[in-house]
Formats: structure tokens, C-alpha cells, sequence
């Protein structure tokens, strides 16, 4: 009976939204013509002409994420970061130095994935650097990144990231100087206005109305849109290795975190 | 009639199939795997509807970091969902 009663509930559902997404227009004119805001920013991401306006960025998801809305990734960033505490605070005095080796998967698993890793992080790699250019950027890096970490604890058991030489605070320190470094290109217009005297703004890409100061948008030809390559690729460090810390922590059997979990509670 | 219409029909169609085994399903681990099957159909419209930056973020995300976390956690409580 409740099986009927949730499958009636589905058409039901279906049927409802699709009458009124199609007859009753209810999305607006949804693919007939680009919008006003969408031709906004298709005009002004890489737009050389208008260089107070553009992100000089081919890839409108990357201008828009780190430098139309650059304040709300931040603190998307921010977020992120503070879970990543929480986690290493109810983990906390864990110590990955007693993890037994475990015999992990099958020998075919464990040879797949170890030509699997290698273009994993070659294709994370390539998301975060060509971030400003192709789909992707610094999160998607990271996410796909974090996959090796999973792979490794599922696949070869918590110990290969000891036989690998990542340990928490290796990890830490990674995530942190991801994070520092987005602070540093989030800063560095503010120190050089303070150091020279003129007008620059927080997080500024390239050069406003009443303020001269910009990054780079080329190196050697090569175009690396003023900050964007710089956040992307901090970004996909903060965020790898705060993955890899959460699943680092997850693999740990449940019998070693409650030995120091329980120490803990002696003192 | 769009061909990538068709298309988005039948992966709604198969993602909302998996969603519902999802959630009726009692045995944790199969239906943290359902799930994975309904994200892969979501994977595929996500890119029909021409958003690769999505594309790139959901797919890691969906289909491999949550339910390994699902898995680590599942692992570390019960298998079998109680009444």
C-alpha cells in the first residue's frame, strides 16, 4: 500500500510540474533569448576594451565565482575551512602513527588503481591550472583531487597514507598555505595602496575607475587573468587536503579512535 | 523535436527511479549505491543543461566523495535500517 501510495505521489508530482513549467510558463521564457544579466556577463569576462569592467577571463563560472562574487567564495572558503576544524576537533590527539596495515583489495583492484591515480591528479591538476580558461577551477580540483584519498583508504587501507609520508599535520600545513595564499592575493592590493599611497580595494583584480592597481593578466602572452590562476590554484589545495583530512579521519577504525578518544577522558 | 530533450526525460527518468529505490530500500549500502546511480543520471543532465563547472564539481562530489563518507559511516554504525 505505502509502495502505490508513494509511486501515485511521483506522477502525481511530475505531472503537476511539468503542466505548469510547459503550459502554465511558469520558468519565463526560458531559451528563447539570453537574458539581460547573462549578456552582461558574457560581454564584460574577457573584454580587453572595458578593463575596469572585465575579469579577462574566457570562462564566465570562474570570473563570476573569484572576482564578480569573489567575497562570497571567500567566505564560502571560510566555511569549508571552519567544518574542516570541527572534524580535527572531535578527532582530536588521534595519531595516525599506530594505524595497523590492513590488507585492503584484491590484487587486480589494487594495480587498476594504481594506473588510475596518476590520471586522476593529472586531470585534477589540469582543472585547477586551466581554471580560468576551460570549466572547472579551484573546488572542482580539489573535489577530484580528493577522490586519490578515498581510493587510497578503500583500495590500500588506512596505511598507505603513512607509507606514503601524508600525515594530519602534513595535511594541515598543505590546506593552510592553500588558504594563506588565497589571503595573500586577497591582501596584496591593500598592502601596495598602503605602501604607495594610492587607492586600491580588497580582493581587486585589475584596475577601477578611481584606482590604478592591477595584477597581471598575461605572462609571456599567456593569459592568466590577473588573480583567478592564483585563487584557483590555492583553492584547490585548501580544499584537496581539507578532503583528504576528513576521509583520512573517516578510515580510521573505530576501535583506534575510541582507545584515544577514551584516553582522553582519563586525564 | 531536440534529441537533448529526449535525453533529459529519460535521465530524470532514471534518476528519479534511483532516488525512490533510495529511499524505500533498507539495506543501507545498496541504497548509498542507488543513490550514486541517481547522481551519475544527474551527472548527465547537469551537462545536457550545459553546465560543465557543475559537471566537474557534482560528479567527484556525488558519485564519489558522499557515498564513501556514507560508506565510512555506515561502517562504523549498522548495516540494516530499523523500523
Amino acid at each position: 500500500m505505502r509502495k502505490y501510495l508513494v509511486l501515485a505521489s511521483i506522477v502525481l508530482t511530475t505531472a503537476v510540474v511539468a503542466y505548469v513549467t510547459t503550459y502554465l510558463g511558469a520558468l519565463g521564457p526560458l531559451g528563447l533569448d539570453t537574458r539581460y544579466l547573462a549578456k552582461l556577463f558574457l560581454a564584460n569576462t574577457y573584454n580587453p576594451a572595458h578593463r575596469e569592467l572585465t575579469a579577462m577571463s574566457p570562462e564566465a563560472v570562474t570570473s563570476i565565482v573569484w572576482d564578480f562574487r569573489g567575497i562570497d567564495t571567500l567566505y564560502e572558503t571560510v566555511v569549508f575551512y571552519m567544518a574542516i576544524i570541527a572534524a580535527l576537533a572531535i578527532y582530536r590527539g588521534v595519531s595516525y602513527s599506530n594505524v595497523r596495515r590492513g590488507s585492503g583489495l584484491s590484487l587486480i583492484v589494487k594495480v587498476v588503481t594504481k594506473l588510475l591515480i596518476p590520471i586522476n591528479i593529472a586531470v585534477a591538476v589540469s582543472i585547477a591550472a586551466h581554471g580560468h580558461l576551460t570549466p572547472g577551477g579551484g573546488f572542482q580540483a580539489g573535489a577530484a583531487l580528493a577522490v586519490v584519498s578515498v581510493l587510497l583508504a578503500v583500495v590500500y587501507s588506512a596505511h598507505s597514507f603513512v607509507e606514503l609520508g601524508v600525515n594530519l599535520s602534513r595535511a594541515v600545513a598543505l590546506r593552510s598555505a592553500g588558504l594563506l595564499a588565497i589571503a595573500l592575493v586577497v591582501f596584496t592590493p591593500i598592502v601596495i595602496s598602503a605602501l604607495t599611497g594610492t587607492q586600491a580595494y580588497l580582493m581587486q583584480n585589475y584596475v577601477k575607475v578611481d584606482s590604478a592597481f592591477s595584477f597581471p593578466a598575461h605572462v609571456q602572452s599567456q593569459l592568466i587573468s590577473g588573480t583567478l590562476i592564483w585563487f584557483n590554484l590555492a583553492e584547490f589545495l585548501a580544499v584537496s587536503f581539507g578532503f583528504f583530512i576528513i576521509f583520512m579521519l573517516l578510515s580510521l577504525r573505530e576501535e583506534v579512535v575510541r582507545e584515544w578518544v577514551g584516553k582522553e577522558d582519563e586525564h | 523535436m531536440d534529441f537533448s530533450l529526449v535525453l533529459l526525460a529519460l535521465f530524470s527518468a532514471v534518476g528519479l527511479t534511483f532516488t525512490y529505490l533510495a529511499v524505500v530500500e533498507k539495506d543501507l549500502v545498496k541504497a548509498v549505491i542507488f543513490s550514486a546511480i541517481q547522481s551519475t543520471a544527474y551527472v548527465a543532465i547537469l551537462y545536457l543543461l550545459r553546465a560543465p563547472d557543475i559537471v566537474l564539481v557534482y560528479l567527484p562530489v556525488a558519485v564519489g566523495l558522499y557515498p564513501a563518507a556514507l560508506l565510512f559511516l555506515i561502517g562504523k554504525t549498522e548495516k540494516v535500517e530499523e523500523e
